[in-house]
């Protein structure tokens, strides 16, 4: 229970007061009318005793009263209606509301923090009417009339008339058989006679002598002269005098003040009545209508403070009736106008007198009469008769009771019953607070109704017992609980009386509260309720919860359980306010936990009540958590609980039409997931064109992808800003996401739309449909071309606008177009996304705010979700028709990406900017679309085809500045920059070939044709240009508004077999320079499909025949060319021809093809092979003039009837392409092996230099290919770089083994190695050697028995260093038996030589061999021992090589 | 047997980690407007559930509270040791099912908690678990 401001003992005693009746002359009471009073509240603010009083109790004992109280009312002769107390409870309560500002009691029990108010001052009121309208009933007398103020003016011609008159009334009153209520205390109740005189009007002599009359008629202690209204009521107003009425009475004006304001329609006559004058009239009418005084209390009025008039007949109160009318409006407000504070003092001195010198020995002489009574009874006839009644009747129920032993209440005694007297007895001794006294009265009444089986009676007298024994002081003995328990028992179970019951039940609860007994509160509280009176429940409820919550461990869960039994309670007695903050107070236990179902019951309720009561903010938040939150309701509920939402929403709307939109629940935006898009929706394909792919919505976001593309986009800004990359350089973004750099404002060009993809989230069960969804933004206008002449615009924004939804299609706009999705209808639990447009018209600063629509339900609900059509289908039709559907907005916030990078930001949470949603508007930027067509899907590897590339300038501006960079620039080709080395663009037939042709006689055929190339003419080689970007050769270089130019394309089927995707960037700038936005870009994605055609594997080596002496150069070697037909595709390609090999170098070139067979078409079927070999030598210098050292050599030799012109576009372009490329892999891979060591480094270079060949091999073939029953000529080429003699070069991409794998191991990355000495084999390679002689020679060893044979040992330094040669002649051989050997011919001469060679050089040394038989000889016996001529010994090594040089000695 | 069932695990902070109600086979469908009050009552009996975990040795707590006597009753037991509070619910007396259905539960539970993925005190969503969850209610409760 909550506190309460009474203790429980004031509580207790103020329950049960003596009563006193009020019989008023028509004339007292116009005096107390002048007061805006009747005489019973008059006197009601001074009816607590102050002082202490005295009496005896039987036994002579004094007895000391303190504080008592006592009750004067109006007599009133019908009992009241259940049915109007309950109406006059039910607005007590209702009126009784806690403060605004009230400051709750915060309570931490576990978890849980609560903000509760620990007063419930509306049960304290509920509980105050509750006794004050009890009625009188037969087993008690506590509330039965003790005394009877008998109240005449003496203003009255006969007041002594009067008070006989009045007299007679209270006595017909009391023991004629009409009224049967109320009820008295005993029969001759004591009459107290009161004068009431007006000192502002009466003279006072005259009032003095009547009441000198009184005195000698009634005696001094049983009459009063009253003097009040010392002061006109004009004067009064002045003064500022304390009103003491107004807490007993203002509760009732209030409530009428209420009633009217709020327009609730209940309006309690009864109550009406109390609020003084105004409502007398209707009373007065009644009782015109009604005959005789009686008909006068027809209707009982529950306050006790009954306004009529209690005495007089008709005709006093039809004089009444004119009475209030003058004061009616000026006193309506302020009780007591006419009254000094010395007439306040006045009346309680009355009531003071009354009480002492009256009323107590009244009481006194009555309990003594009664005691008297109840000892000579029990002395004799009682003991006796019970006695005799045992013995004699075996304990048969008395007589009198027989009749009614079958009535609900038990026994009826009559009123004069002994066991009655006791109780009486009993009452009068609690009344004056003589507790114990009164315990052992009600103890002994108790056993006797028991006895008799009187429940009702018995369970008075327990009741009563137990609150004695509470209220004995010094507490003597225990308060019996268990009397309460079956005192209510009894009360409700048997006798059917809920209200004694709850009356018991309410003074066992404070009692139980008072021992800190709150579970047994709680239990009892909870035991009252009941079906009968749900605001008796709701309170008993709410203060069960109260008892939890004050235990000694609280007992949270159930506190809030009970208050949500106790609002339920509440909102079904029609208390709105009280059952909202129920569950408001209820929530607090359960929000957040998780218990869904119980928490959306409560948010409902609350969002139901709050609407009721018109707190429309709280009824929409209440809603908006039910339909946010992860719910489990079924389908039906959901709809249910949005169909609510959205007609609470409506009337917040229709509220404040002006006001800013409300922000909607449903359905969830993914924020952070929004995604913007700048630009047209691309036009994928139109007939054979393909357009560029470039970005899309439909695009998966890649961060590998993006970086590549930002890769690329970097390369050609820094060609295009000379090597340097601008430090505000900002690549290109069209589609932003959550994972791409948002950091930046996005750019986005006028008249170009914005795409903002936002992902909705339906949570519901039930569809929703959403109707004229639009973007809502903010719009700063700027003008960026004149940032000086700035004139200042105001911000712009649609969200006015977004009012009006009747507005269809796009908003029309000067500044920004808006596009509005007429209806998006989103099915259960369904995520879609929508994809809205804004046009911008202006330059400037955007920011996109949120999105604005209409919520609505769809009609076909229960048909969509396959359920059967419930009741709730004519609802949502209805509410269809009427447009159930509410406008507001959602923003979209988006929250950057954490910072990490510094201690700070790694240490807090802090969150970076994302501006996806704040593009600027920039000026006009050109706008490039590119379409290809004829483009392959599939080739083989080293395919040439042709395609062709449009580029569409589809803006108003013109564009400049057009470049493509590629991942793979040995794809394709433009060309080359030479106009004369492109070919002009040739008519697009099928089999027509890419390449330029010259058909040749046959006589040319294996010799070769030779041309010189300047690398610069293929836009390769020139140092400033990285690889990769291309200008692609526009006209004028610029491209105007709409114009278009279609442009050849050459590509080559990459080498290596497999899916391959190419990426180009488009790169195109403005004419004009903007600050904003320097260039434009568009993207582009080809996919090929590369299948493998042929393998070409080549390998040169020395060749060891000298030209010719006259030739004087060094240069000639055999090139050998190994094809194989690798490719798989069985059933296209049939077989391929090689129709030319061409060669590329600086230094050398093919001489002539030397193929001993005489096919000359070489061709090749699947899985064929077959080795072409040719000659190479070195070029003619002095053909090449000044810069020939850059130029390159193609040589062509033809196999076919035609040459290809390998040094015009799309074979010498492809060639530059992949020779580049991997020469400059090559080098960068030799210069990072060789920085270490300098010296060595030369060493090394020097010899390799002996090996370096440097050339390469193009084989151009042909291949045949069925494809849909025709044959297809393709064409391509294949390139091999021979790079040193003896290697193997291989034109397929090689496959890396695929390495085994190994542990995991963390080592210190080693030293590399120190470049190890040459190895022999390059050292062997530093002199050439031959021998020259003849091949047989004949000798007559006859005649001559040494033969001398002359040799030539010719050596050629291949290196371009001086080089030291010894060559030594002598056997090398030591073996004895070698020497025997008839094989063995000698040297003659110098055996050892020792020689420098100078670069290049050739010397020539002459030999004499000695033979002495004839044979077959090896010559090859000298060893050649060669060095570096600055290096030292180490580098020294045989120069032989093991061929033998056989000579035939012929003996003639 | 045909009582209604509805059984709660609750966490730490008194959130409902897991819910489940069984039904006797003839009642397909719970009455909607009801469901909230489950949850209601086995909240409110949390209090009990805690006041009653001190005084007895025993996990298995036998019929803690009552509501409304005619309408349900509920048991609970608690496990100190993880401080899940089970509570069942039932408007028949059974107490043999529903003491070995706990323990099964418990059992079950362990093993889910094990679950390195799984945050205790959090939400069970595995629809394994239900399924256990009401095999295990249908052999001890319904059968």
């Amino acid at each position: 229970m909550a506190q309460c401001l009474q203790s429980v003992q004031e509580f207790i005693q103020d329950s049960f007061v003596p009563m006193v009746a009020v019989l008023c002359s028509e004339d007292a009471e116009k005096v107390t009318r002048k007061n805006n009073l009747n005489f019973a509240e008059l006197v009601r603010p001074f009816c607590r005793l102050t002082s202490e009083g005295h009496m005896r109790d039987p036994n002579n004992q004094v007895q000391v009263i303190k504080n008592l109280k006592i009750s004067v009312t109006n007599i009133v002769t019908q009992a009241p209606q259940p049915a109007a107390i309950r109406k006059v409870l039910n607005e007590v309560v209702l009126l009784c509301q806690p403060a605004e500002g009230l400051v709750a009691n915060v309570i931490t029990a576990g978890d849980y923090d609560l903000n509760i108010s620990a007063t419930t001052p509306w049960f304290e009121a509920y509980r105050e009417s509750f006794f004050q309208s009890m009625q009188a009933s037969e087993h008690e007398f506590l509330n039965h009339y003790l005394a009877c103020m008998l109240v005449v003016s003496s203003h009255e011609a006969q007041p002594l008339d009067q008070f006989l008159k009045l007299s007679q009334e209270q006595n017909r009153i009391q023991h004629s058989s009409d009224y049967a209520y109320p009820k008295w205390f005993i029969p001759n109740t004591l009459k107290y006679y009161v004068l009431i005189h007006d000192t502002s009007e009466e003279n006072e002599q005259r009032a003095d002598s009547v009441y000198e009359e009184m005195k000698q008629r009634y005696g001094t202690q049983g009459c009063y002269l009253l003097k009040i209204n010392s002061q006109t009521s004009s004067v009064g107003s002045d003064e500022q005098i304390p009103d003491p009425w107004s807490q007993y009475l203002q509760k009732t004006i209030l409530l009428n003040q209420e009633l009217f304001e709020d327009g609730v329609a209940i309006v309690n006559s009864k109550n009406a009545e109390n609020s003084v004058n105004a409502q007398d009239l209707d009373m007065l009418d009644l009782s015109v209508k009604a005959d005789g005084i009686p008909n006068n209390f027809k209707m009982h009025p529950l306050q006790l403070d009954h306004p009529s008039d209690p005495g007089g007949n008709l005709d006093t109160l039809k004089s009444n009736m004119h009475i209030p009318d003058g004061k009616k409006t000026n006193t309506s407000t302020s009780h007591g106008a006419c009254l000094t504070l010395s007439d306040h003092d006045r009346i309680r001195q009355f009531i003071h007198e009354f009480t002492f010198r009256g009323l107590l020995p009244h009481i006194e002489k009555t309990i003594r009469q009664l005691n008297d009574q109840l000892v000579s009874r029990k002395g004799i006839s009682r003991s006796l008769l019970s006695a005799t009644k045992k013995w004699f009747s075996g304990g048969k129920v008395p007589e009198k009771s027989i009749n009614e032993l079958k009535n609900t209440a038990g026994l009826l005694y009559p009123p004069e019953a002994p066991e009655l007297q006791i109780r009486k007895m009993a009452d009068l001794c609690f009344l004056v607070q003589h507790y114990d006294l009164a315990y052992s009265y009600y103890h002994t009444a108790k056993k006797d109704f028991l006895n008799d089986q009187a429940l009702l009676y018995a369970a008075g007298a327990l009741e009563m017992a137990a609150v004695s024994a509470f209220l004995q002081f010094g507490a003597p003995r225990p308060y019996p609980a268990h009397y309460m328990d079956t005192a209510i028992q009894t009360y409700r179970d048997e006798c059917r009386n809920m209200v004694l019951a709850e009356r018991c039940a309410l003074l066992s609860a404070e009692i139980l509260k008072s021992q800190s007994k709150y579970s047994e509160a709680a239990t009892l509280l909870i035991r009252m309720t009941g079906e009968d009176s749900d605001l008796r429940s709701a309170l008993l409820l709410e203060q069960a919860a109260h008892c939890f919550i004050n235990m000694r461990s609280p007992m949270v869960r159930k506190f809030a359980f009970h208050m949500i039994l106790a609002g339920h309670r509440f909102s079904k007695a029609g208390q709105k306010r009280h059952a909202l903050r129920c569950y408001c107070q209820a929530m607090q236990v359960y929000k957040g936990k998780g218990w869904t179902l119980a928490e959306d019951h409560i948010n409902f309720t609350i969002g139901r009540q709050s609407f009721t009561l018109r707190q429309l903010d709280n009824a929409v938040s209440a809603f908006r958590h039910i339909l946010i939150n992860d719910s489990k309701q079924t389908a039906a509920q959901q709809g249910a609980f949005l169909r609510e939402y959205l007609y609470v929403y409506k009337n917040v709307n229709q509220l404040s039409p002006d006001g800013p939109l409300p922000q909607l629940p449903l359905p969830c935006i993914q924020s952070s997931q929004a995604r913007i898009f700048f630009g047209h929706d691309r036009r994928l394909a139109e007939g054979e064109k393909q357009a560029a792919t470039h970005v899309s919505l439909d695009q998966e976001f890649d961060r590998e992808l993006s970086q590549q593309w930002k890769d690329l986009e970097e390369k050609v800004v820094a060609v295009v800003n000379k090597g340097v990359i601008p430090l505000n350089f900002q690549p290109a973004q069209y589609c932003l996401n959550s994972q791409t750099d948002n950091q930046r404002f996005p750019l986005a060009v006028v008249e170009e739309p914005i795409i903002v993809e936002v992902i909705f989230k339906n949570p519901l069960k039930v569809p929703l449909l959403l109707t004229d969804l639009s973007l809502l933004w903010k719009f700063h206008q700027k003008n960026f071309n004149l940032s000086h002449s700035g004139k200042e615009y105001e911000p712009i924004s649609n969200e006015k606008d977004a009012h009006l939804k009747e507005l269809q299609g796009t908003f029309k706009s000067e500044v920004m177009g808006t596009e509005v999705i007429p209806e998006f209808y989103m099915n259960s639990e369904e995520t879609k996304v929508a994809r809205l447009k804004l046009y911008p018209h202006q330059t400037g600063d955007l920011h996109i705010l949120g999105v604005v629509y209409n919520l609505g339900t769809v009609t076909s609900v229960n048909s969509i979700d396959g359920m059967d059509p419930s009741s709730g289908v004519k609802m949502e039709a209805s509410l269809v028709s009427n447009g159930m559907s509410v406008r507001g907005r959602q923003d979209l916030e988006i929250q950057g990406p954490r910072l990490n990078n510094t201690k700070e930001e790694k240490t807090s949470v802090k969150h970076g900017p994302d501006r996806r949603l704040d593009p600027i508007i920039t000026p006009p930027m050109p706008l490039l679309e590119v379409f290809f067509i004829n483009f392959p899907t599939g080739l083989l590897c080293g395919e040439i085809r042709k395609a062709y590339v449009e580029f569409v300038n589809v803006s108003k501006v013109p564009l400049t500045g057009l470049k493509v960079v590629s991942t793979h620039p040995e794809f394709f080709t433009f060309g080359s920059n030479t106009a004369a080395l492109t070919p002009l663009s040739p008519t697009a037939s099928e089999n027509c070939s890419a390449y330029k042709t010259v058909v040749t006689d046959t006589s040319s055929a294996c010799k070769a044709l030779t041309s010189l190339v300047s690398p610069q003419d293929f836009g390769i080689g020139s140092e400033n240009l990285p690889h990769g970007v291309i200008d692609i050769p526009l006209p004028d270089s610029v491209l105007i508004p709409g114009a278009s130019i279609q442009l050849p394309l050459w590509l080559r089927g990459p080498d290596k077999e497999g899916v391959h995707e190419i990426n180009f960037l488009f790169y195109y700038e403005n004419t004009e320079k903007i600050s904003k936005m320097s260039h434009r870009v568009l993207r582009h994605t080809a996919v090929i499909c590369t299948n493998r055609s042929l393998s070409v594997k080549a390998a040169a080596c020395r060749s060891n025949v000298f030209q010719g002496e006259n030739d004087g150069r060094n240069g000639s070697m055999l090139v050998f060319v190994d094809i194989e037909n690798i490719n798989t595709n069985e059933a296209g390609v049939r077989e391929f021809h090689i129709v030319q090999v061409s060669s590329i170098s600086k230094h050398w070139k093919l001489q002539k093809c030397i193929n001993p067979s005489e096919e000359k078409d070489t061709k090749l079927t699947s899985r064929e092979r077959g080795k072409v070999c040719f000659r190479a030598t070195t070029c003619n210098n002095s053909q090449a003039t000044s810069g020939a050292s850059k130029k390159y050599t193609f040589s062509d030799i033809i196999l076919g009837n035609e040459q290809i012109i390998s040094s015009t576009t799309p074979c010498a372009d492809f060639f530059f392409r992949s020779s580049h490329f991997s020469q400059s892999r090559t080098t960068s891979l030799t210069t990072a092996s060789t920085v270490p060591r300098l010296q060595a480094d030369n060493v090394t270079k020097l010899i390799q230099q002996c090996n370096e060949v440097d050339l390469s091999i193009i084989v151009l073939w042909k291949a045949y290919v069925v494809e849909d029953n025709k044959q297809l000529i393709l064409e391509g080429q294949l390139h091999v770089n021979l790079q040193a003699i003896g290697k193997e070069a291989c034109s397929v991409y090689q496959k890396q083994e695929a390495q085994e794998m190994v542990l995991l191991k963390f080592i210190r990355p080693e030293i590399p190695p120190l470049p190890a000495r040459p190895s022999v084999e390059q050292l062997s390679c530093l002199i050439k050697t031959s021998l020259h002689y003849p091949e047989s020679y004949n000798h007559h060893f006859l005649q001559k028995s040494l033969c001398v044979v002359p040799v030539t040992l010719m050596l050629t330094n291949c290196s371009h260093g001086e080089v030291d040669v010894i060559i030594d002649l002598r056997q090398k051989s030591t073996s004895p038996e070698a020497l025997e050997v008839h094989g063995s011919f000698t040297w003659l001469g110098q055996t050892q030589y020792k020689l420098q060679l100078k670069a290049q050089e050739i010397h020539k040394v002459q030999l004499k061999a000695c033979f002495i038989h004839a044979g077959v000889y090896n010559l090859g016996t000298p060893r050649v021992f060669a060095r570096l001529t600055d290096q030292g010994s180490m580098c020294e090594t045989s120069q032989q090589n093991s061929m033998p040089a056989l000579i035939i000695v012929n003996n003639v | 047997m045909s009582g209604s069932f509805y059984f709660v695990m609750v966490g730490h902070h008194d959130n409902p980690v897991f819910e489940l109600e069984f039904l006797p086979a003839g009642k397909a469908e719970s009455k909607d407007d009801h469901r909230h009050l489950n949850q209601f009552i086995a909240h409110a009996a949390l209090d009990l559930v805690d006041e009653n975990m001190w005084l007895s040795n025993n996990m298995y707590l036998k019929t803690v509270d009552k509501f409304n006597e005619w309408f349900r009753f509920w048991s609970s037991l608690t496990f100190l040791c993880i401080h899940i509070r089970f509570i069942m619910l039932h408007d028949v007396r059974q107490e043999d099912g529903i003491k070995n259905f706990f323990n099964e539960v418990y059992d079950l539970y362990i093993k889910f908690a094990m679950n390195p993925f799984y945050e205790p005190n959090s939400p069970i969503r595995s629809t394994a678990f239900d399924r256990k969850v009401q095999f295990l209610g249908k052999k001890h409760l319904l059968s």
